[in-house]
């Protein structure tokens, strides 16, 4: 049996979750599926991950702690008989999974692109050395497996599976929530985001990012920056991309004003297509450019609005 | 008190990784003490400095670890743990062998880097909390300790979390959490007196690397030049990404 731990926003499944019940039937050699769904007010998501997977276990247990959602993966893993678990590779997820794999006595695949099996194992592709390797790795049963968000195409609904409520022996509560800080964020979240717009610490100022955020506006995409500008206090944490922030693969990365160091390319080196926008021709960012213009970004990012206004009309 | 830093070495990210019979070859690699892990030792040893009793480092890994539990002794923790295993090994497989020697320790605080620059895995850190029933903070950017109680800041998918945990516990760090200081001199004339106590491990990776490679996407690198019209390079841009790559 799988089990698949579908994340949602508490009112819908996510696209990771749909994303790891597609893997889950890939490997569908190794059992069916089963889901939980772990949170609080769960009854509409239940309701929607019915139709995804043949049982969802239904796991109330409040607010997200690390310690609270690997017990409750762990107890329906162990009610399903789960040999493999799968969960989206979110940061949320690969702080969790890995007490769950400690518990399962199972090897862990984290962040995987791909994920096929050989009858008695699990074979995963994912990115190594900051991004620049690619690598496949094999586990033998149980297993817990991330999948890296935007790697796979969503699962499609398939029936009407059957609703259970999972009971779960909660440890007693390590870690007390002081506070909370929300980025609210409008549009598409970064790591699912198909265009992604980024800029360096050469726009010179916050207020240019008005004009980054404008043309990831008019191109349905998110606003991403660096570690240079994040450190500067420019722009939340949440946006930063890079080896110490997300990692990004979009259809095409934009980078603004961006210089491109190694540790911005493990970001956003697997993005399908690169466009850099800089005045320094020689900038690292141009090596990995599938396209550029070398120019000053005040210049050229209000003309790049200005014809993407154009081309939308 | 005690503090103790998990370390590991890694390739420097700016060097050049060759492929070689279908594995990363560090042979000519320049090999560093891992940036995230280098924040835990700074922590460690600021932890000291501030409530006294002993900063520790403990490593896991080949033997050339050797050289990165060097520079963490140099940087001023006291002494340090290396248990000493070859190839591969799980970050699970890992936890279970570190939690070994970490309960022998019975150390306070345990941190550890937020991401391995070698293996890309964020896993260490909570793995080992789990070994030894203990807490864990993520990508922590803020920590102070008082009274056996821990008050940190981490940073979320989106956004971030100020929370209040009892010690002992385990913290993986982010950058923002400290700024590395350098090993100085005397630094590292006194590490080389420092005590480094070797065992050999015999753990079995659950997870087996098979194959690894590097396919450097070739890039188109089309560029225009925008320093005199940069309406006009702007409006080729948008036509190519949408009428030649039609990503837009």
């Amino acid at each position: 049996m799988i089990l698949v731990v579908l994340e949602h926003d508490g009112a819908r499944l996510r696209k990771g979750a749909l994303e790891a019940v597609t893997r889950a039937r890939q490997l569908s050699a190794l059992g069916g599926v089963s889901g939980v769904v772990i949170g609080e007010n769960l009854t509409s998501v239940a309701e929607e991950a019915r139709r995804y997977v043949d049982t969802v276990y239904v796991a109330e247990v409040g607010a997200y702690t690390a310690e609270k959602w690997a017990a409750a993966a762990y107890a329906a893993a162990q009610k399903a008989g789960a040999k493999v678990v799968i969960a989206s590779g979110g940061r949320q997820s690969r702080s969790w999974t890995p007490r769950l794999a400690y518990r399962l006595g199972a090897g862990l695949l984290e962040d995987t692109l791909e994920t096929s099996t050989d009858g008695s194992r699990v074979i995963a592709s994912r990115y190594s050395f900051l991004n620049r390797v690619t690598e496949k790795q094999a586990a033998s049963l149980p297993v817990v497996i991330t999948a890296k968000p935007n790697t796979t195409p969503l699962a499609e609904p398939q029936g009407e599976g059957s609703v259970e409520d999972l009971s779960v022996e909660l440890p007693p509560a390590q870690v007390e929530v002081l506070e909370r800080v929300t980025e609210q964020k409008k549009g598409v979240s970064l790591t699912e985001a198909t265009v992604v717009v980024t800029g360096g610490r050469g726009l010179g100022s916050p207020e240019a990012f008005a004009g980054v955020e404008e043309l990831a506006d008019l191109l349905g995409g998110a606003v991403g920056a660096t570690r240079a500008v994040v450190d500067a206090g420019w722009r939340p944490y949440g946006e930063q991309v890079g080896q110490t922030g997300k990692t990004v693969q979009p259809g095409v990365y934009i980078a603004l004003a961006v210089s491109g160091a190694v540790q911005h390319q493990a970001g956003m080196n697997k993005s399908k297509y690169i466009v850099a926008v800089n005045k320094d021709a020689e900038a690292p960012i141009f090596k990995i450019a599938d396209y550029g213009i070398v120019g000053d970004v005040h210049q050229v990012l209000p003309a790049l609005i200005e014809a993407t206004k154009k081309l939308r009309d | 008190m005690k503090f103790v830093a998990v370390i590991r070495q890694v390739p420097d990210s700016e060097s050049r990784l060759k492929i070689d019979a279908g594995r990363v070859d560090l042979s000519s690699a320049t090999l560093i003490l891992d940036q995230m892990d280098e924040y835990a030792v700074e922590e460690v040893i600021r932890l000291q400095e501030k409530h006294g009793g002993e900063s520790v480092i403990v490593a896991l890994g080949p033997e050339r670890f050797e050289e990165a539990v060097r520079t963490a002794l140099a940087m001023g923790a006291d002494r340090a743990i290396h248990l000493v295993q070859e190839g591969y090994l799980d970050p699970i497989t890992q936890a279970e062998a570190l939690a070994e020697v970490l309960r022998a320790e019975a150390p306070d605080v345990v941190l550890t880097g937020g991401q391995q620059a070698d293996w890309d895995s964020q896993a260490l850190g909570p793995a080992i909390a789990e070994a030894l029933g203990w807490p864990v903070v993520t990508w922590t950017t803020a920590l102070e300790i008082e009274d056996g109680w821990a008050k940190a800041r981490h940073d979320l998918d989106e956004g971030a979390e100020v929370v209040r945990l009892s010690l002992p516990a385990v913290f993986t760090t982010q950058q923002g959490l400290n700024e590395p200081r350098y090993p100085t001199l005397p630094g590292i004339m006194k590490a080389k007196k420092k005590e480094i106590r070797k065992a050999p491990t015999a753990a079995a990776s659950k997870v087996e690397v098979l194959e690894q490679s590097i396919q450097e996407r070739a890039r188109l690198g089309k560029l225009l030049d925008g320093t005199k019209d940069p309406q006009a390079a702007a409006s080729e841009l948008i036509r190519l990404l949408h009428e030649e790559a039609k990503v837009i």
